[in-house]
């Protein structure tokens, strides 16, 4: 028994020594075959016309060799606009990235983009940014990195699929009360009174603002066929009967409706937010909306829906700036 | 054997303790206390943005049982979410679970606070008026 315990003792011992052991550090053996990774750099939803943005990064010993070129292959061809930065980039003392020149401009080639690297460059992190074309609207997309060097190696990484969203973007709109008023969310733009009283059947929302002495009313969306006290002093033209349904909204605020990147934000209105909204009983008017704010839409034949968000208002000149997002229903 | 047979003694004693009657429950599950204060503290309104449409504070008349609140100017009406405050204890008959039509200002909507003995109710009235434009 009393043995017994003296090997334990001597077992705990032994162990407590080569645990306390000091290990030297050795700086990792670099494998000796061309290497590469990636990550997404985009958040949020797919959208046609937007840009997926990855960064793909490429190695080997320079003593094996040289980055020859880095490929990337999508299943659907991007639309113009698509390109691989040929530069890569690192953070001054200010914070401000600085791009290095490692290749030639990326050349596109149906589904294919490609640098085609400068003689002596053994390591790099490119940035792809894959615009997203028409044909992929309501599709998948998926891409396949791939990076030669000079030795003949070849390696890839396989990334997606990514699904690409129904729903149209639309930035940077400006509303002008009693000129550039009208707002039709079947074109998603902004027309005057001319075009409105030609084209009834396509305005969905009046823009105004009003600075009255007993309520605040400022900028407001409403319907054509808002009753007149929502929207004082406005004569429509003739034909003007869409009955949009709107709900004002706050504090959801797009990062793919920003205009400035200072504003810290990660939600993203998808598809599915503007598929299970619930319209019923939801008003024709949204009275004061504010900047930063949003409306949820439903067009009056409810093939469309939106959010549009206030990028900004201005009162003295009269004028808001909204992004949307808009989804056909049927 | 004496041992294993004080044990199970002990088991069954834990166990008929355990069955005690605590305190007593509605059929919400929730406590029924001594309290028979029965009223409404505070009130709030939010819109479709969860943001508040109150004009003003709420004037809440705890003797006429009555909440006269004032909305703003352009105020969904048939999408509006109440809060109530209540006293300790006390509980709102009926539920409100999501939002609620306001519209129908003629038929002010009403709702009936329950006091923490469960034995005091009473009924308030919310007024709801819309600030006029001039």
């Amino acid at each position: 028994m009393k043995n017994k315990y003296i090997l334990y003792v001597l077992g705990l011992f032994v162990l407590v020594f080569t645990g306390c052991k000091e290990k030297e550090y050795e700086v990792p053996t670099a494998p000796s075959e061309l290497q590469n990774d990636l990550i997404k750099r985009s958040l949020g939803p797919s959208i046609v016309g937007l840009d997926i943005e990855f960064a793909y990064a490429m190695a080997l010993l320079p003593e094996k060799g040289k980055l020859a070129t880095a490929t990337v292959t999508a299943s659907i061809a991007g639309a113009a606009g698509t390109y691989m930065d040929n530069k890569f980039y690192s953070t001054n003392s200010s914070g401000t990235e600085v791009g290095t020149v490692v290749g030639s401009p990326s050349v596109n080639s149906g589904n294919t983009t490609t640098v085609t690297y400068n003689p002596d460059i053994s390591a790099a992190t490119l940035r792809y940014f894959y615009r997203v074309p028409e044909e992929a609207r309501g599709k998948e997309v998926t891409f396949t990195f791939s990076v030669t060097s000079t030795n003949g190696e070849t390696n890839s990484y396989k990334s997606g699929p990514y699904p690409i969203r129904r729903m149209d973007v639309k930035k940077g709109l400006v509303l002008k009360d009693g000129t550039s008023s009208f707002l039709s969310i079947a074109d998603m733009a902004v027309y005057d009174a001319t075009f409105a009283a030609a084209n009834p059947t396509k305005i969905d929302i009046v823009y105004l603002y009003r600075t009255l002495a007993t309520v605040t009313f400022n900028h407001s969306l409403v319907a054509p066929t808002a009753n007149a006290e929502y929207r004082p002093g406005v004569t429509l033209p003739a034909g003007l009967t869409n009955k949009t349904k709107l709900i004002k909204a706050w504090d959801i605020r797009d990062a793919q409706l920003i205009l400035v990147n200072n504003l810290a934000t990660s939600i993203f209105v998808d598809d599915i937010d503007l598929q299970q909204r619930n319209f019923n009983d939801a008003p024709d008017f949204a009275i004061n909306t504010r900047a930063e704010s949003g409306v949820w839409v439903e067009t009056a034949d409810g093939k469309y829906r939106a959010y549009i968000y206030v990028n900004s208002v201005n009162n003295a000149a009269k004028e808001m700036t909204v992004s949307m997002k808009r989804l056909v229903m049927k | 054997m004496k041992k294993s047979l004080y044990f199970s003694l002990l088991f069954l004693g834990l166990l008929a303790a355990g069955c005690k009657k605590g305190f007593p429950v509605d059929e919400d599950g929730l406590l029924i206390t001594t309290r028979s204060e029965c009223y409404v503290s505070s009130f709030e309104i939010l819109g479709a943005d969860y943001q508040t449409v109150r004009t003003k504070a709420a004037v809440i008349d705890t003797v006429a049982q009555t909440v006269n609140v004032e909305v703003l100017f352009g105020t969904d009406l048939k999408n509006l979410y109440p809060q109530f405050t209540l006293v300790t204890d006390a509980k709102l008959d009926p539920k409100i679970p999501g939002k609620v039509d306001f519209s129908d200002l003629a038929n002010p909507k009403q709702w009936t606070v329950v006091s923490g003995n469960r034995k005091v109710r009473k009924t308030y009235t919310v007024n709801l008026t819309v600030q006029k434009i001039n």
